[in-house]
């Protein structure tokens, strides 16, 4: 910013400069004029009167010296204080304006210009980095022309949306760059007007994304890979123990049939630890989709209380529902519910003993559906009771049962996929008394 | 002559076929496998199978590439086939089967007797 406006800045000095002189003048002019005119008189103290009319006259002039002085100053000043300020606004917008082109010439991101056209003028280093060609090759090219075929469509889309004033804002786009390979580019048109035609162009920035791409789709495949990879053994072991269980291909000796039973039974919790582990990648990896669709809840409930089946009966659990027909029908992924709730309801399987009791309730009061799932089990020790959705997490009292069931990542899974789906989970629990869970969509 | 119901199995992987074979079998089906999606159009415009069981990742050719080909012939536009895949693949094999195939079944998550009623289910339907 420009300093102090001049005026201001040299005024106070100017003017004591100025009063200084005159008096030094006044009192100048005053001795040598008394002393030519009487000497003696001077001397001997009786020309008093006259002095004083003396001091009048000139101090009516000193006053109007000044008046005089200070407003042809003012004058002066006030004409150079404009020029300063010119000048030093002038400084400040060629600093500014300097230190924009750095910022836009070497800018590791691509920077450039739009005519109206779509074509393109001012590139920046990084732009000329990027497609690896000097500057005259690329000037008036058509931005759109470096499409990749791929995406030849959507370029065409765009430059018709930057043509017809539509924004233009972190666009994915492949382009070909350098040595024509295709870089995937975040594109962005920041629409301007020239000052002086009052024409419409674009300042262009082409963020390259292709390493994140790249990154993601690794990632993806991997987890694509692993789940085939552990899946195809795990059904491989599933049917051919169900084979052998099922004695079509002859009875096993009796101690053989439960060794394959345990097989079959612990492959089975394998399939859902499987399940659970890609399922808590694709969470972390923010690779989960939701899929919004009509859901009855009730029905879904169901048919997880039909696969546990087997669990329930063989421990005695006796099953409460409590549902609200009128809250049946809710707008949510189904296919994510269904984990939740089967999540849920597993552990409360897990963690009741023998002829316990769990309730499955639904209600629904205005937009808000809550489903809770309440048992008569172990329940979670209080000073637990805050890590209960950490990663990881399994409570003292249930370890010690020896189980290896828990994975210590099926709530931590539910409490992430319940806040994708937007809601919340909450839980109550008393230690041997019991848990409550319940989702609020 | 018998009139046992003729089913195709076509899966790379060769303990998941074997059983799978040998399941549909014993359940009173004639049974056969191919090992990968060129081996099962071929066997498939052969034989003329009753149904078809498809894996969908295979090398040389995938269960997508086997079934376009098959809706291809004559013959292929009308046979029942049962897409085979792991839970991954679901959603895709779910979009996919529309239209295209009678259904589908996931691995891990269907035992063999779900398999043998899904077939029976499959062949009842007109």
């Amino acid at each position: 910013m420009p300093s102090k406006h001049p005026l201001i800045k040299h005024l106070g000095l100017s003017f004591l400069v100025l009063l200084i002189s005159l008096f030094v003048l006044f009192l100048t002019v005053n001795f040598i004029e008394d002393i030519f005119e009487s000497p003696q008189n001077y001397f001997d103290g009786s020309m008093t009167q006259a002095r004083v009319e003396t001091i009048i006259i000139y101090g009516a002039g000193v006053a109007i010296s000044i008046l005089f002085a200070l407003t042809i100053y003012l004058l002066l000043t006030g004409q150079t204080s404009t020029e300063l300020y010119t000048q030093s606004t002038t400084r400040w917008l060629a600093t500014e304006r300097e230190k924009f082109r750095r910022i836009y010439d070497d800018a590791p991101v691509p920077y450039l210009m739009l005519d109206s056209e779509g074509k393109i003028y001012e590139p920046n280093k990084a732009t000329l980095r990027f497609f690896g060609v000097p500057p005259e090759k690329i000037n008036l090219q058509g931005l759109f022309s470096f499409v990749a075929e791929e995406d030849k469509k959507k370029g065409e889309e765009l430059l018709q949306n930057y043509k017809s004033g539509i924004p233009v804002n972190r666009e994915e786009i492949r382009i070909k760059g350098a040595n024509d390979k295709r870089r995937w580019i975040l594109l962005s048109i920041l629409e301007m007007k020239e000052p002086l035609t009052k024409k419409g162009v674009g300042l262009v920035t082409l963020f390259d994304i292709t390493e994140q791409k790249q990154l993601e789709k690794a990632k993806t495949e991997f987890v694509s890979l692993a789940s085939h990879q552990l899946r195809t053994p795990s059904a491989t072991i599933k049917w051919y123990s169900e084979m052998a269980l099922s004695g079509e291909m002859g009875e096993l000796p009796s101690k053989s049939a439960e060794y394959v039973k345990k097989i079959h039974s612990t492959n089975e919790e394998m399939i859902g630890l499987v399940d659970i582990l890609l399922n808590v990648s694709r969470i972390e990896m923010g690779a989960l989709p939701v899929e919004t669709k009509g859901v009855n809840v009730r029905e879904l409930a169901e048919s997880i209380l039909s696969e546990l089946a087997p669990q329930i009966a063989e421990k005695k659990i006796e099953i409460v529902k409590s549902m609200d027909t009128a809250a049946e029908n809710i707008k949510s992924d189904p296919k994510l519910l269904r984990i939740v709730i089967q999540n849920l309801v597993s552990n409360a399987v897990k963690y009741t003993p023998n002829g316990g009791k769990i309730t499955i309730a639904l209600e629904g009061s205005g937009m808000e559906k809550k489903i809770s799932v309440a048992d008569t089990g172990y329940g979670i020790p209080a000073g637990q009771q805050k890590e209960v959705f950490t990663k990881l997490f399994r409570a003292e009292n249930v370890k010690k049962l020896g189980s290896s069931q828990g994975t210590g990542l099926g709530l931590y899974l539910v409490k992430s996929i319940v806040e994708r789906l937007g809601g919340r989970i909450e839980f109550s629990s008393e230690e041997n008394r019991g848990s409550t869970f319940t989702v609020t969509l | 002559m018998n009139d046992k119901k003729k089913i195709l199995v076509v899966d790379d992987d060769e303990g998941l076929r074997t059983v799978l074979v040998d399941k549909l079998n014993i359940s009173g089906f004639e049974a056969v496998f191919a090992a990968d999606g060129e081996e099962g159009l071929e066997k498939a415009l052969k034989w003329h199978p009753d149904a078809i069981l498809l894996d969908v990742i295979m090398p040389k050719m995938d269960g997508f590439e086997m079934l376009g080909k098959l809706r291809d012939d004559e013959w292929g536009k009308r046979a029942k086939v049962i897409m085979l895949t792991v839970l991954e693949n679901a959603d895709s094999v779910a979009k996919a089967v529309e239209g295209t195939a009678q259904g589908y079944l996931i691995k891990t998550q269907h035992s063999l007797d779900d398999v043998v009623a899904y077939v029976k289910e499959v062949l009842n339907k007109k």
